[in-house]
Formats: structure tokens, sequence, C-alpha cells
């Protein structure tokens, strides 16, 4: 709903554009109508459902995927911007057996856990970029992203192992 | 084998939580389901004098439109717990901005949307009370002029509750015990007030449920803590046999006490019965504005003590805003009143505490259920006293505490933990800290009732040919791990692996009935009907075995599906596949558990457990700014056995930094009754950024809880104490006293400026 509350009056919300994409490392061709969100092609017609809508309105994170590597909140996305471009959300990265992913079970990182997959995007967004982060590295990093269960003390320390994890293996 | 509670031991959810293979209510879809949408009121308080809605029916792709007109005849459209007064839909009036006026099924979100902006409401604006204050001065508008439909509870030695007492209070709970002559003894009488800001529960999954009804029957998959009083509630209001109503809950992404009682799913109902199809709602984030808080408070304390610190006497008159509606909030006004005492011996208590209705957001449950406002008052009066007569506030507090197997008042069960043995871990952790200017120190105990109030809880364990178990039970997992501790429970009784457990989906037409997932009281109530479920199946395969091999019971023990005589080692597979024709079978045997009524408990059922939360705390306070700044913060709980030492430690630090939100920044913000800050963006919770740079949690097993391995409830008690010790850390570092939650730069920084100049006009 909020990204259709902003579309651009220039685009008619009746066009559908033709989209062409790789997606957790596969290539998709997908017809869209123009205000569909990124979200909703990703959870309702593409049936990925492990990525989580919450505020609806870019601010918690919790519907954040990979668009090129650069963490992006899905639900204020338009399906149609990521035309050519590489999405990767919590399936590809848990397909990839991502250190995080253990690191966050085995640490016990989440509570209800729907903002988990959101956390695990971002975190994985700053270790592709920082193998070796600093404690206060990850908190700025995961102050992007709301959780209201955690206390965020056991995600903080979980990212951290995986880091520690990724550098081993 | 290793122990089902050894801290490897994962959640049982864990994979799926972590790989995006987990689904809530808001990823469910029925098939032909419709979506709906609902038009709120802009207004406090206003009469509904007109409401058109042909143009919204117009709107392609619209399938019904709701108002109050439109409620089928024989049903009874109001909810709430004692007092039940909230409608499906505004009947004539609305009573707060944000108040549901009209509701529209559509094929799409967007369409129903549209539809909402074609509604045309005429309103004739009625004044409006958005205050505790403005609702009790004399003369003040009331929001329900007649009496409130409802009954007060049954009560035991001491307690009583009262509805309507006065104008704009739907409910009062009063309790007494001892000698009101014991405020004559005392050497010092100090009379206090504080005021309790109000946080929303910002559960991140929203308020979704998907309905699919008739006039005959309903079904609803729905995001709710509580499924059980939710089908007899929904039974109640739509004239149904309650076997006739069919509660499914899938995950919950969060709940905090927000999704209890009807939400969406009254709503939901009454447009699929409009439509002949499934609805869906789900709210928007911020709807949940809308929909549900925490209760702010106004609390004034009398403490009567003797100069050597001894308490002796303690009055207190609480008023909780509960918002529009009353919800829980009679329920939340029992539990503050009942818990203004805190962990200390008195000679005497009165207490009172009543709900207040103004025209702002429903409160309802929150963590802590009343035990987060009656700790500020009582955990900061405490200190207040303390530094009036000159003794530390530790050694108070050592004076005064209860010891382990006091009863907290008479008639109530003995207090389960040893107070002081937490008290000087917290502080022991805290360590000395540098007494540079501007920083400081302080602690606190808050302590709540857990458990809940005389709760009923059924389980059934089953094995499979294989050795498989399933629980069925009907504990919600909304996060706090209960349904892993389950699982461990039965692992440990059965000795199998916890993997080779599972607990089955909740469908009230086939999970065993329980009175819901609150009060900390999964692990211990549900946790004990498990233990005897497990146990029962255990004794039943032991039997079963025992005749095929022809020996004794006695003689066996399980091991991993084995039945294990001395050094022999036998498949129970093998043998149930013998006994039942190579198909197989199934054993299974039910568990169930319930608090026993005594009207000697003041609340008519002894509590389960104490739920307690130490903390202390270690502030720096910029002189300049009034800002606050946690430098340590320590927390702990005792979870009388630790089932999953990893979930126990995420209960306890996601309370507490919910209780440093509260201490320092996080409120809703009403103007006028228009709430300010409704909307994630601007609405601030605690962060990553936010958590102190030094936060230590220290979980304890005093090993004396009621539950399975003498475990207690966790889920509350880190809340408790942080403001609280907040609070009193702020007076140690720079001697003023914030009485009026959050503790913000703003109202430091004014109390600082009126420490320094006393004689300046300025009202605080």
């Amino acid at each position: 709903m909020a990204v259709s509350d902003l579309i651009d009056d220039r685009l008619d919300g009746d066009e559908t554009p033709a989209l062409r994409f790789v997606l957790n490392g596969v290539e998709h061709t997908e017809t869209v109508p123009a205000r569909m969100s990124l979200w909703e092609l990703l959870h309702d017609r593409l049936t990925l459902q492990g990525t989580k809508l919450a505020c609806s309105r870019g601010v918690c994170g919790s519907c954040s995927v990979l668009i090129d590597g650069v963490p992006q909140a899905s639900c204020s996305t338009f399906a149609f911007s990521i035309d050519g471009r590489h999405v990767d959300t919590i399936e590809g990265i848990a397909a990839a057996a991502h250190p995080l992913c253990e690191a966050f079970a085995a640490r016990s990182a989440f509570q209800c856990g729907y903002c988990t997959s959101g956390m695990i995007v971002i975190a994985k967004a700053l270790l592709d970029r920082e193998p070796h982060p600093t404690r206060q590295t990850v908190i700025e990093w995961l102050s992007s992203n709301v959780c209201r269960c955690t206390g965020y003390a056991m995600i903080i320390e979980a990212v951290l192992a995986a880091a520690e994890r990724g550098a081993d293996g | 084998m290793a122990s089902a509670f050894d801290e490897r031991v994962r959640r049982r959810d864990a994979e799926a939580k972590t790989t995006g293979g987990a689904t809530y209510g808001a990823d469910l879809a029925v098939a032909g389901m419709l979506h709906a949408k609902v038009l709120r009121s802009p207004h406090p308080h206003a009469a509904i004098v007109s409401i058109d809605t042909a143009a919204a029916a117009a709107v392609p792709g619209v399938r019904a439109v709701l108002t109050a007109a439109d409620l089928p005849s024989g049903i009874t459209p109001y909810y709430g717990y004692i007092i039940k007064d909230q409608p499906i839909v505004a009947i004539d009036t609305v009573r707060f901005a944000g108040d549901v006026v009209a509701a529209v099924a559509a094929d799409s979100e967007a369409a129903a949307a549209e539809a909402l902006e074609r509604i045309h409401v005429v309103y004739r604006v009625l004044p409006a009370v958005t205050t505790i204050d403005a609702a009790l001065a004399d003369g003040a508008p009331e929001l329900f002029p007649e009496a409130p439909p409802g009954a007060v509870p049954r009560y035991g030695a001491g307690a009583r509750g009262a509805l309507r007492p006065r104008s704009n209070v739907s409910y009062e709970f009063a309790y007494q015990t001892g000698d009101p002559a014991a405020f004559d003894r005392c050497d010092h009488v100090f009379e206090d007030e504080f005021r309790f800001s109000r946080m929303q529960h910002f559960h991140l999954e929203p308020y979704v449920g998907i309905a699919s009804a008739t006039r005959k029957q309903i079904e609803v998959w729905t995001s709710t803590q509580n499924p059980f009083p939710l089908r007899r509630e929904l039974a109640r209001m739509f004239r149904l046999p309650e076997n006739r109503v069919r509660v499914n809950v899938p995950l919950v992404g969060g709940s905090f006490g927000a999704k209890s009682n009807c939400k969406t799913e009254p709503v939901a109902i009454v447009l699929s019965q409009m439509t002949g199809r499934p609805v869906r709602w789900c709210m928007t984030f911020e709807e949940s504005f809308f929909t549900n808080s925490q209760h702010a408070a106004l609390l004034r304390l009398r403490t009567g003590v003797m100069r050597d610190g001894r308490l002796v006497a303690r009055q207190s008159e609480i008023f909780l805003d509960a918002g529009a509606y009353s919800g829980a909030s009679p329920l939340v006004a029992e539990k503050c009143g009942y818990r203004i005492p805190g962990p200390y011996r008195y000679d005497f208590i009165d207490t009172r505490c009543s709900c207040v209705m103004t025209n702002t957001t429903p409160a309802g449950a929150f963590r802590g259920f009343g035990g987060a406002q009656a700790t500020w008052a009582s955990e900061s009066q405490i200190d207040m006293i303390a530094r009036r007569l000159g003794i530390t506030p530790y050694a108070m507090r050592a004076l005064n505490l209860l010891h382990f197997g006091d009863p907290f008042v008479p008639g109530e069960t003995a207090i389960d933990s040893d107070l002081h043995v937490g008290l000087d871990l917290v502080i022991d952790e805290l360590g000395a800290i540098e007494r540079t200017p501007n920083r400081g120190v302080g602690f606190a105990i808050g302590l709540k009732d857990g458990g809940g109030i005389n709760k009923a809880a059924q389980a059934r364990v089953k094995i499979t040919t294989g050795g498989e178990v399933t629980i069925d039970c009907a504990t919600v997992e909304a996060g706090q791990g209960a349904r892993s501790s389950l699982c461990q429970i039965a692992a440990e009784v059965l000795s199998t692996p916890v993997d080779r457990v599972i607990i089955s989906p909740i469908d009230t037409d086939q999970s065993p009935y329980d009175h819901g997932t609150n009060a900390s009281s999964a692990t211990v109530v549900m946790g004990r009907a498990v233990l005897a479920a497990a146990e029962r199946v255990r004794d039943e395969v032991l039997r079963f075995t025992a005749t095929a091999l022809s020996c004794d019971p006695s003689e066996l023990r399980l091991e991993n599906w084995h039945a294990v005589r001395g050094e022999e080692s036998h498949s129970i597979a093998e043998l149930v596949l013998r006994e039942f024709g190579n198909i197989g079978f199934q054993f299974a045997a039910d568990g169930f558990q319930k608090a026993p009524l005594d009207e000697r408990a003041p609340l008519d059922s002894p509590c389960v457990f104490w739920e307690i939360g130490w903390a202390a705390v270690a502030v720096a306070v910029d002189p300049g700014t009034g800002k606050v700044t946690i430098e340590k913060l320590v927390v702990s709980g005792d979870a009388g056995k630790a089932i999953n030492p990893l979930v126990c430690r995420g209960q306890d630090e996601g309370a507490a930094m919910m209780g440093v939100a509260q201490a320092l920044f996080e409120q809703m913000v009403f103007d006028d009754g228009i709430l300010m800050n409704g909307d994630p963006l601007v609405y601030r919770v605690p962060l990553a950024e936010d958590v102190p740079v030094s936060f230590v949690s220290i979980l304890q097993e005093q090993g004396r809880g009621p539950g399975p391995f003498g475990a207690k409830g966790f889920a509350e008690g880190g809340l408790l104490p942080i403001a609280a010790a907040v609070a009193n850390a702020v007076d140690d570092a720079v001697g003023v006293r914030i009485t009026e939650l959050p503790i913000s730069p703003q109202r430091v920084h004014r109390a600082l400026f009126l420490q320094k100049s006393p004689t300046v006009g300025v009202t605080a």
C-alpha cells in the first residue's frame, strides 16, 4: 500500500512493465503492474515468503532484500525497478548455507522471528563489505532494522560469531 | 544421552526462522478471500449523524460495506473481558480518534482503500476527555453514561471490585489487609505521586486475521495469544455453539500482550457473512496504534515507616488510563493494585486502582500487566524514603525484603525466590563505579504474580511406532520459545532427543483446551500439563513393553525409544509391530493442570509463582542537556530451572530493553486526543545503538519454581525494574528526582534548572 501511495503520476497504473532480473542466482522474467511493490512480487507472486512485511514504510527493515548487494526495503521499492538487477532474499542466503543463518540459529538470536530475515540480510550486506567488522560497526548496521523481541545483544553476538566463522572457513 | 535442557539444544523453530521458512498469520491466504479495510474516526469523541456508503459500494471490486446499520440482528456486537463495551463498528458514537466507523471488503486492498475514501460520514463533535485528570474533573463529559455491561469477578479475602464507582471510571479494584491503625504508629508518613507513560506494543507482524463465516459457523485463522478464550468470545457475540467456532493460530510475529481477545476477527467475520467469501483483514502498522496500548497511569502512594527504615503501612490510589473501551483494563487494574506493595513486608496495605475512560486508544494487556506501573512508583518511592531517612537504598531494601517462604500477603503463595540473593548478584556485577560528578547508580526489584489466575491447561502427548513424539497443546508461539520448551520437557521425560519432538498446529477443533498464552504461564502451567501427559504415556509404553517382555514395568526404563532392562535393550518399534500386526500404533496420554480455587487468596486462587526482575544500573547525566546515558545495565531473573538457557536470556534482555525505552524515551504522545507519533517513522523504539555499552543479564536458577524440574515463568520480569532503577540512579547522580516517565533530557534538564533556581516560579 505504501508504495502505491507514493507512485509517480507519470506512470500509468495499468502499465505492466516486463522485467528481467536475477533472483537468488536464477534468471527470471516477469510482467508486473506498475504499482506492484517488490515485496508483493516476491512474497505474493513468487511465494518467497521469508521476506516479511511489517511497517510498510521502509523504516523497520523486516522486508530487507539485497539489490545488487545493497540492502533495500522491498515494501518501498517498486517491482519494476529491479529490471536488470540482482536480487537476493533470505531464501537465497539460506540456500547458500551462509554462516549467518547457522549463527542466528545456534545462538538463539531471534524470538518471534519476524525481523530475522531482514536482520540476516542486512548483516550479510555488512559482512560482504567488511568481513571482520568491529562490534561498533555491527551495531551501526543493525540499527537500521528493528527487533522488538531480543534486546539486540544476542543478534550482535551472532553477527560477530558468523564473521569469525566466515573468516575461519 | 545429553540433557534436553543443555544450552546447545536449539529452539525447535530455529531453522525455519533463520532461513525464511517460518509462516505467520500475515503470510496466510485462503482461496477466494477478499480484503478488508476500515474507516476510522478523525475525532476523539463524536456522534455519528449519518453515514453514506453508496459511492463506496459502487467502487469496482467492492463486495460489501459494513456500518452499524448492517450488523446482523440477533448478535451481540460488543466485546471485552469483564466489561464488554467495545462494538464491532461504532454504534452511534465514536470514542477515540481511530475508532472503527465502517469497514469494506473488496477484491483487493487497493479497492477497499479507495472505497473508504468514498464513505461520507457526518459527525457531531462532542467534548472529549483525553487525559486521566480531565476525565476525573468535576463535570467532565462522560464516555459511557450508562452502567457498564459486565459483572465483578469473584474475589477472595480482602479484595473487592466495583463497576463504575464514579463518572468515567469503569472499574475499581481494591484490596486491604492488616490494621489501618498501623499508620498511627509510624514515625514518618510520605506521600508521593508518580506518572507512568504509555507505550505501544510495536509487534512487527501487524494485527491480521482471516475469517470464513456463515450465520451457522465460523472459522478464523488469526494472530492471537488466546485461541480458546477467543473462541468463546466469538461464540457469545455471534450466538453460536462454541463447537461451531474454530480458531486456528499460526506462528505469531510478536505480541507482548497485544494480540488478546478480539482484534481483526469480528469485522472479518461480519464481512465474510455478508459476502459469502473468506475475508482477510491485515491492519497497517499505523493501525496498531489505534488498536491497543499500554496503560498510562497516575499513582499516588502514601507509605508509613519507622525512622530506622522499617516499612509499616502503604496506601495507594492508582488511576490507569484505560482509553476508550474497557478491554483487559479491569484485569490490569486488579494486578496493578495488587502488586503495589512490591516485595516487602508491611503491617497494613490498602490499595485501590481504577480504570479511567478517556477518548484515546484503548489500553489493554501489555508485558508486565500493571506490574510495570506498580514497580515504577513503588521502587521509586522506596528509594526516595531511604534518602529522606538518610539510609542507603540498599539497607532500606535489605531491611524490608520478604524472605523466601514468606507469603506476599495473607492467603497468597509464598515468595519462591531468594530476593536478597538476586539483589546482591546485580549489585556485585555492577561493581564499583568511579564517583565522578553527574554519575550515579540505582537499583530496583520488580515483582509480579505469574502464571495467571486459576489457569487451566490440557495437553496430549503422542508417540508413533518409531518413537516420534507429537505434543498437542494450544500454547501460542509468539517468540517467547514456549513451544520449544514444552518439547524439551517431553523429551526429557521420554529420554528421547529433542529433535524427535514436535508440537502440532493450534486448531481449537483439535487441540486440547487451554486458557491462553499469557502471564508468563506456558512453561509452568502448560509445562505441567505436558509433563503429566509425557509421564503417563511413558508409563503406558513401559507397561506395554513389560507385558511384551514378560517382566515388571519397574524393571524397565526408556532410552531413545528402547526399553532398557539391565544390559538388555529392546527396540520398542519392533515390539509394537509384533503386537499390532506390522501395521503400527500410536501411544497417547493426556495431562491436565489447574491451580486450585481458594477464597483465602485475595484473587480467588493463589498465584502460580512469583516472577521477579532485579536490575542495577549506572548512569551518567549531562547537566548541559539533561541527557541520561546508561553506562552499565545489569538485569537478572530467576528461571527456577532454565529449560532453555538461551531462550531465558533472550526473554530477560528483550524485556529489559523495553524497560530501557520506557525509562528514557519511548511513549505515545497525544495532543488533545490526537496521537502525534502513531507512525513507525516517528515513534521511537529501541535500536541496536540504544543497547547500553555494558549490558549484562544474569540467569538465576534457584530451583524452587512450581513448574517442571523447578521452572518458573520468565517473560516479563526484566521489564519491571528498569525505569525505577534509572530514576534512582539519576537521583544518585545529580540529586533530582524524576517522577514522570520517560526520563527525557527535557525533564531532567528542567529538574536540574529548578534545583539550581528553586525560587523561580516555574512548576515542574
